[in-house]
C-alpha cells in the first residue's frame, strides 16, 4: 500500500469525537463509518479537506426491511471507506454530498431511481436509468417489489423544448458512431458545444436484482455478461468478493492464471479502443491494423480459456481450466509477435500529425477536475492522477509482478490514448513475467455452495478503470445484494464537462477516449 | 426488374447492426467481421449506418424495455423486403437475462426473425455462416418479396446455425438459462 503519510482513520477519530459517528476498522474496506444522516456531511468535509484523492466510488442502496441503507463507498489515496447511513423507508430522505464532492452526483441519482432514497440538494429530473415511462414509486431494488410485472406504456412523443439560440443535436440511441444504444443530446451554438445531456439506461437489464435470485455460481456467469469486453474482470471481482466472505485462499497457480486472463482482457480491450479511436477520426486504416493484431490475442484467450470473448474461466476457488505446459510457447510466440509490431503503433500515436491534430488539446481534463469528478483508469492517469488498483491495493498476483503505472500530464484525448498505448506493452510484460514464474500446484480448490452471512467490498482494475463490487450474503446459497459500479459510470461526468466549449467535430474523439461501455454503465 | 433487385440483394446485402441490450460480446464479434481476418466484404456484405439503406437487420442482445420501441422504429424505417437476423443467445431467447425486469426476452418478441444464430457470443465464422445461409434460402425460391419474408420466418428453425464448436460453448450459461426458465 503506497503511503503518503495520511492516516485517514486517525484524522477522522480526532475530529469526530463528539459526533454520532462510529468507526469500525477492518470491515467493508479499510473501515466502516456508521453515522446518521446529516453527520455524514461532516465526515465528507473532513475527508475532502484531508486528502485530495477523496472521491465517491459508489453508493449502494440496500433494502434492510424497515429501513433503507445508503452506503457511500469512498476512496482516498490509501484507503477505501464505507460510510453507512440508515434512513426510514417511510421518509427516505438524506442530505446530498454533491456540493462537497461532485463525484457523488451520478451515484445519488442512480440510487434515487432504483431504490427510492431521496437526496436533498441533488434533485432528479425524471428517470435516470429506468425507462421514461416507468411508473413513479416502483423501485425495482426493493425486496417487496416485483419489477418483472411492470408493463410499460408506449413512450410519448418527444416534447419540443425551446433552448433559445441553441440547436439540439440528438446522438443516439441508434447512431453510426455509437456501437451501443445510448442517447446524448448535444446543444450547440454555431459549431460550439454548450451543453451535453446524457440519457443512459437503454441497456439496463436489471442484473443487480437478477443476481439475488440466482446462486453464487450462476451469478459468476451472469455478472460476466454485464460487459462482454471486460468480462473476466467482472467475474474476477465477483468471485474474489465471494472468496473474501468464505475466507477461502486461492492456490498460487490460480492467482497467476487469473492475472494472465485479466491482462489478456486488458490487451484486447485497449487494442480495440485504440483502433476504434482511429475510426472516429476517419483514420480507418489504423482501425483495421489494430483489429488485425487483436485477433491473435483472441486466439490465445481461446487457448487459455476455451472461449474467444466471454471467457467463463473464473470460478469461486480458482479457475476452471489449467494452462497446458505445451501451450505456453504458443502464447509467448503471439505476444512477442505483437511486441514487434508495437513500436510502429507507438510511433503512430506519438508522432502522426493526423492523430496530433485531432487529439491534442481536445477534451482537456485538468488534474484538479479529474480529482474532483472522481474519474478512474486511463482517464485519470491521462490527467496525471496515479491511481491504479493493481498498485494501490494489489489483488491476485499483481503484488508479486513488477510493472509501471503509466501517467501522462496533458489530460487531453491524446494523453488518454497514449496511456492505453503504453499499457499494452506493460500488459505484455506482465503476462510474460507471469508465464515465466507460473507456480506449480492445483488451479482450483473446492468451494462450498452456501456462503456464510457477511458483506464485503472489492475492487479490481478493469481495462477502463477501477471496477467496484459490493456483495452481501445472508447465509444462504443466494446473495442478498450485489452492487456493481463500473468504470464508465464514473467517467461519463468527465465527458459532459470537457465537451463543453469545444467544436462539435471534437465530440467523437473526446468521447471515444473514455472508452465508453454502456452495457457496463447500465447493467 | 425484380430479378435484378434480387440479384443485387444477394450479391451485396447491406446490413445494419443494432444492439438492443447486449453485453458487447456479440457486438465486437460483429465488428470483427469487418476486419481483415474475417472480412465479410468479400461476400459483398456492407455495414450500413442508416436503416433506410439496409436490407438485413442484425440484432444483438435481449430486447430491453427501453430499446423495444426504438428497435421497432428502426425495423419500420427499413425498406421492403427486409430480413432480421438474431445474433447470440440473448437475441434468440433472452439468454442469461431471461426473467430480469429490464428485458422483454428475445428479438422475436418484437420483430419477425428470419434467422437465429446461437452462441454466447457466436464465433464470427458462425455469424458469416448464418448470414450466408439466409442468403441461400432467399436465392432458392424466387417468390415475391412479401411471401419470401413470411416463408423465411416460418422456416427459421431449419436455418438455425448449430455449428458452434462444443468446446467454445460454455456449459455453465446453460445451467443459468435452465434456472431462469
Amino acid at each position: 500500500m503506497p503511503s503518503n503519510g495520511i492516516d485517514i482513520l486517525k484524522i477522522l477519530e480526532d475530529k469526530l469525537q463528539n459526533k454520532p459517528v462510529q468507526i469500525v476498522p477492518g470491515t467493508l474496506g479499510t473501515a466502516a463509518i456508521i453515522t446518521k444522516s446529516g453527520s455524514h456531511r461532516d465526515v465528507f468535509q473532513i475527508l475532502v479537506d484531508a486528502d485530495e484523492k477523496t472521491a465517491v466510488v459508489s453508493i449502494t442502496g440496500i433494502d434492510l426491511g424497515e429501513n433503507l441503507g445508503v452506503y457511500y463507498h469512498v476512496r482516498t489515496s490509501n484507503a477505501l471507506l464505507t460510510i453507512q447511513i440508515e434512513v426510514p423507508k417511510a421518509n427516505p430522505t438524506l442530505a446530498s454530498v454533491n456540493d462537497i464532492t461532485p463525484s457523488a452526483a451520478f451515484h445519488e441519482l442512480e440510487v434515487t431511481d432504483l431504490i427510492g432514497a431521496v437526496f436533498e440538494g441533488n434533485p432528479s429530473s425524471g428517470h435516470f436509468v429506468l425507462p421514461d415511462t416507468w411508473p413513479e414509486g416502483v423501485y425495482p431494488l426493493r425486496k417487496d417489489v416485483n419489477a418483472c410485472e411492470v408493463k410499460l406504456d408506449p413512450p410519448a412523443a418527444e416534447e419540443k423544448s425551446d433552448d433559445g439560440k441553441l440547436v439540439k443535436i440528438v446522438i443516439g440511441p441508434q447512431h453510426p458512431a455509437l456501437l451501443e444504444p445510448e442517447k446524448f443530446v448535444v446543444l450547440v451554438e454555431g459549431e460550439t458545444v454548450r451543453e451535453v445531456r446524457p440519457r443512459i439506461g437503454y441497456v439496463h437489464r436489471g442484473i443487480e436484482k437478477a443476481s439475488e435470485s440466482r446462486t453464487y455460481l450462476q451469478d459468476v456467469y451472469l455478472v460476466e455478461r454485464i460487459c462482454g469486453i471486460c468480462n473476466s474482470c467482472h467475474a474476477c471481482a465477483f468471485v474474489e468478493s465471494v472468496e473474501k466472505i468464505l475466507k477461502l485462499e486461492v492456490p498460487p497457480r490460480a492467482k497467476y492464471l487469473r492475472t494472465i486472463i485479466l491482462e489478456l482482457n486488458r490487451l484486447h480491450s485497449h487494442l480495440l479502443t485504440l483502433g476504434h479511436a482511429g475510426l472516429e477520426i476517419g483514420y480507418e486504416t489504423l482501425f483495421q491494423y489494430f483489429w488485425r493484431d487483436r485477433e491473435p490475442i483472441m486466439d490465445i484467450t481461446e487457448i487459455l480459456t476455451g472461449n474467444r470473448v466471454i471467457s467463463s474461466s473464473m470460478t469461486v476457488g480458482g479457475v476452471r481450466r489449467d494452462l497446458k505446459e505445451t501451450d505456453i510457447p504458443k502464447v509467448k510466440a503471439v505476444l512477442s509477435g505483437l511486441k514487434k509490431r508495437l513500436p510502429f503503433y507507438v510511433k503512430v500515436y506519438r508522432e502522426e500529425p493526423t492523430i496530433g491534430l485531432r487529439m491534442q488539446k481536445v477534451g482537456t481534463l485538468k488534474r484538479e477536475n479529474a480529482l474532483k469528478l472522481g474519474v478512474v483508469g486511463p482517464v485519470a492517469r491521462g490527467s496525471g492522477v496515479d491511481i491504479d488498483v493493481r498498485k494501490d491495493a494489489p489483488y491476485e498476483a499483481y503484488g508479486e509482478i513488477p510493472f509501471k503505472v503509466i501517467t501522462y500530464d496533458a489530460g487531453d484525448t491524446w494523453a488518454r490514448m497514449n496511456v492505453r498505448m503504453d499499457e499494452v506493452e506493460e500488459s505484455i510484460n506482465i503476462i510474460e513475467y507471469a508465464l515465466d514464474h507460473l507456480p506449480e500446484g492445483p488451479f482450483r480448490v473446492r468451494a462450498p455452495r452456501v456462503v456464510p452471512a457477511g458483506e464485503v467490498v472489492n475492487r479490481v482494475e478493469a481495462p477502463r478503470g477501477e471496477l467496484f463490487y459490493y456483495v452481501k450474503s445472508n447465509g444462504t446459497a443466494f446473495p442478498d445484494r450485489v452492487k456493481v459500479r463500473t468504470p464508465t459510470f464514473a467517467n461519463i461526468p468527465a465527458f459532459l464537462t470537457t465537451a463543453v466549449g469545444e467544436p462539435l467535430a471534437d465530440v467523437p474523439p473526446n468521447f471515444v477516449s473514455l472508452d465508453p461501455c454502456f452495457s457496463c454503465t447500465d447493467r | 426488374m425484380t430479378n435484378l433487385a434480387m440479384w443485387a440483394r444477394l450479391k451485396s446485402p447491406w446490413v445494419i447492426h443494432f444492439n438492443s441490450g447486449a453485453c458487447n460480446g456479440c457486438d465486437i464479434e460483429v465488428v470483427a467481421l469487418l476486419t481483415p481476418r474475417y472480412d465479410v466484404e468479400r461476400f459483398g456484405i456492407k455495414l450500413e449506418p442508416s436503416p433506410r439503406h439496409a436490407d438485413v437487420l442484425l440484432v444483438t442482445g435481449s430486447v430491453t424495455k427501453q430499446c423495444a420501441d426504438r428497435l421497432k422504429r428502426i425495423y419500420d424505417q427499413m425498406p421492403q423486403p427486409k430480413f432480421v437476423v438474431a445474433i447470440g443467445a440473448c437475441a434468440c431467447s433472452g439468454g442469461v437475462f431471461q426473467g430480469t425486469y429490464g428485458t422483454l426476452g428475445g428479438v422475436d418478441k418484437v420483430l419477425p426473425v428470419n434467422a437465429y444464430i446461437p452462441g454466447c457470443p457466436p464465433r464470427p465464422e458462425a455469424i458469416i455462416d448464418g448470414v450466408v445461409k439466409l442468403l441461400n434460402a432467399l436465392a432458392a425460391p424466387p417468390a415475391p418479396p412479401k411471401a419470401s419474408e413470411e416463408e423465411a420466418a416460418t422456416e427459421a428453425p431449419a436455418e438455425e446455425v448449430t455449428e458452434v464448436p462444443a468446446e467454445t460453448a460454455p456449459d455453465a450459461p446453460e445451467e443459468v438459462k435452465k434456472d431462469a426458465e
